[in-house]
């Protein structure tokens, strides 16, 4: 057992940390979630792709860069820690890719994945429903057979940057209503043909969209994995998300090494500072944990329902760092990145408002504990 | 980077674990107490030696090859100084060619009163104790020096005040801040243990005791709960393995890593105790439960070497003052 990091690991990291110090916007890019900002922040992407650090651990002939899980995260940690934008491209690169390297064809992964490194399609999720949250598998949106491929019906919501996003992939039902998982298909599909009506979040951008779809056609070649399995499919999905590839550790030590300055510069009073520390070291646990378990997987264990002790704690962990950021600043707290006296470009409140949706998104924080005490502890349902 | 244990680290922790079921049952952990249970056979697989140099006939290894056998140590509750003999006395007694050989060879168990300790946890049954006075380190043949049993809430780890003659006292060598952060991660992997043991006997009672016509285990409130504490420990356990890096390798951070893990640890397990007692309800508040074993010994650990209260001003000195801490190269 050790924690240091290999000679390739370390020049690696000092690739990656001195051409974001070149790259990275001395400006903060404007929200991604205007028009603006996110085509800002695909021209972004594009210089990421262009340096092959869009997608490190996928195979090269797609843009990626063959890299070991280890040194994914240490490309996180320094892509965070260099205060780099969002990524944009997340669900599609850190979502779908990965569920397409299982369960796609060679010829979708030909057809996807080099448009997603660059950035020309970016990607936006679409399970949820209205009367379909938690209860994912009472979703009622439909695909019927049509010649040679599927129409889609329903309507689906809370689907994240798909006011500006380029494709879709979500769940439809193409068995009889009713049958909860089974006869659900995992369907790709451009959203230019669906009737998107952004929907305005907290912090008054439109982060996510409605999403109607009024017999849609779509090929049959966008089926990723057969008609029928898509439960099966979407929980991989889901397990990138709640797990160490949508929300790895890098970013929570970028907040918490940024609290910390906070704490330092504000002269935090000890009761603020012990739980700066805390946090500080709490972000550190989840660092040493996802080491843990990138070496479990690099063994070809699978860590299955344990994500979601992952999830929890990442999701708690940042709101705290945030809410306390907030207190740290007092009266300057719920400033706006407008205000001309707000900290930080309004990082903080921005990333307060982001945070709060963690325990949401992924699976709530209750789901995952009912997980957690069922699928891990083995207690009755 | 290899952040897991080696085969050979595993399998000491399963031998360990194996020796501690067929002879530190919670029976023997209830009534055995002082005649060491298990310490016979721990000492013949070479526990109380893998610290002590090679040359006194230790395996001369790490606290990292020593920590999962350790938190085995605190799942089982075993009696007596076993983090102290372990993990302190190989320091202490760096250089005392004697000593060192007869702790390797497992002939003595070792208590200790180091650091900011006021009181020797297990003194009576120890043969030596290594006691700090004005700052150096003494040995002291436990029969020549005078207990007072400071009785406490855990019937098996017990504390006592020690008062000793200085000439009764053999000065040593070694290091009583080494020894200190050893024990203090030992004792943390302890308190892991007895975390998973809480965990484990709570999840098995609420799967088995039936309310409403139901296991209280398919309630959601006590399932959350109890997820809860898994997480806690999932959590902790990893700052507990990297402090025991940090000490091995003597690195700048080692005072702070090893403060993050017991407050961690300590932390983890009072929420494993608080939870296992309400989850098991009236019967889990009765003496006659072996639960209240663990829960004592939760307690008492999490007082030892640093209570987390101490621990945790530690570590906000160490990350709000200068220089600003770094976490990789
Ligand atoms: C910022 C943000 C972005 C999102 N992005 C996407 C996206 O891109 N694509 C997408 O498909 N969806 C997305 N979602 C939706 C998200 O997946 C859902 O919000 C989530 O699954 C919860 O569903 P719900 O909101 O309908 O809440 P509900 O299911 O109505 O839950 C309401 C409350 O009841 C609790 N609850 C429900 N069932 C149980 C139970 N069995 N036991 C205990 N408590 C329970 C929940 O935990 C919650 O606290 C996003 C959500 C947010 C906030």
């Amino acid at each position: 057992m050790d924690l240091d990091f290999t000679a390739a690991e370390q020049e690696f990291r000092a690739e990656v940390r001195e051409w974001l110090a070149g790259n990275v916007p001395r400006e903060r890019l404007p929200s991604m979630d205007t028009r603006a900002g996110f085509e800002a922040h695909r021209e972004w992407e594009r210089q990421l792709a262009h340096a092959r650090l869009s997608a490190v651990s996928w195979p090269r002939e797609y843009g990626g860069r063959a890299a070991s899980l280890i040194e994914w995260l240490v490309f996180e940690e320094e892509y965070w820690a260099a205060g780099a934008p969002g990524r944009v491209t997340q669900n599609g690169i850190l979502l779908l890719a990965p569920t397409l390297f299982s369960y796609g064809s060679a010829a979708q992964r030909d057809r996807f994945l080099p448009g997603m490194a660059r950035a020309d399609h970016i990607w936006a999720q679409a399970w949820s429903e209205p009367e379909a949250g938690s209860d994912l598998a009472a979703l009622t949106a439909r695909a019927e057979p049509a010649g040679g491929g599927w129409r889609l019906h329903g309507h689906k919501t809370w689907s994240s940057r798909a006011s500006h996003a380029d494709w879709g992939f979500g769940l439809f039902r193409t068995g009889p209503p009713g049958e909860r998982h089974r006869g659900l298909t995992y369907f790709l599909f451009p959203l230019a043909e669906v009737e998107v009506r952004p929907i305005t979040q907290l912090n008054g951008a439109p982060g996510f969209a409605e999403l109607r779809f009024d017999g849609v056609f779509v090929p049959g070649d966008q089926v990723l994995g057969e008609p029928g399995q898509g439960w099966r499919i979407a929980m991989a999905t889901a397990s990138s998300e709640r797990g160490l590839t949508l929300r790895s550790p890098g970013r929570f030590l970028a907040t918490a090494d940024r609290l910390l300055r906070l704490a330092r510069a504000n002269d935090a009073d000890p009761v603020l500072a012990d739980e700066v520390a805390r946090a500080w070291l709490d972000a550190e646990a989840y660092r040493l944990h996802t080491y843990a378990t990138a070496r479990r997987i690099a063994a070809g264990q699978e860590i299955g329902s344990a994500a979601s002790m992952g999830k929890v704690f990442w999701s708690e962990l940042d709101v705290r760092m945030h809410h306390l950021a907030l207190r740290l600043l007092g009266e300057r707290g719920p400033l706006s990145a407008a205000a001309p006296d707000a900290e930080d470009d309004g990082r903080w409140l921005d990333g307060f408002l982001f945070s709060l949706a963690g325990p949401i998104y992924a699976g709530t924080n209750e789901i995952q504990r009912t997980i957690i005490a069922e699928r891990v502890l083995g207690l009755p349902r | 980077m290899n952040f897991a244990f080696s085969d050979d680290q595993l399998a000491l922790a399963s031998t360990v674990r194996d020796v501690l079921r067929d002879h530190c049952p919670p029976s023997a952990v209830r009534t055995g107490r002082d005649r060491r249970p298990a310490w016979a056979e721990l000492a013949g697989i070479g526990l109380f030696g893998l610290l002590v140099p090679e040359e006194y006939g230790g395996l001369g290894l790490g606290l990292a090859d020593a920590v999962l056998a350790l938190e085995e140590t605190g799942r089982a509750a075993l009696p007596g100084p076993v983090a102290e003999t372990v993990a302190a006395a190989p320091a202490l007694l760096a250089g005392e060619d004697d000593l060192l050989t007869a702790l390797a060879a497992g002939r003595t168990a070792v208590s200790v009163r180091i650091g900011d300790q006021v009181y020797v946890p297990d003194a009576d049954l120890a043969d030596l104790l290594v006691l700090t006075d004005g700052g150096r380190p003494y040995a002291v043949p436990a029969a020549g020096a005078l207990l007072t049993l400071q009785a406490g809430v855990d019937p098996v780890r017990r504390l006592y005040a020690v008062a000793f003659e200085p000439r009764a006292g053999r000065p040593v060598g070694g290091d009583p801040l080494a020894a200190l952060r050893r024990v203090t991660v030992a004792v943390a992997a302890q308190l892991v243990g007895a975390a998973r043991h809480l965990l484990a006997t709570s999840v098995g009672h609420a799967g088995t005791r039936r309310q409403f016509g139901a296991p209280v285990g398919s309630f959601q409130a006590v399932k959350h709960q109890l997820a809860d504490v898994a997480i806690a420990i999932e959590f902790a356990a990893p700052l507990v393995y990297r402090a025991a890096l940090s000490v091995d390798a003597d690195l700048p951070t080692a005072a702070r890593d090893v403060s993050a893990a017991k407050a961690a640890a300590g932390e983890a397990a009072e929420r494993a105790a608080r939870t296992a007692l309400q989850v098991h309800g009236a019967i889990g508040y009765t003496a006659e439960l072996d639960l209240r074993l663990w829960l004592a010994r939760v307690w008492s650990l999490s007082a030892a070497y640093g209570g987390t209260a101490v621990h945790r001003s530690h570590l906000r000195e160490a990350l709000l003052a200068s220089p600003a801490p770094r976490r990789w190269p």
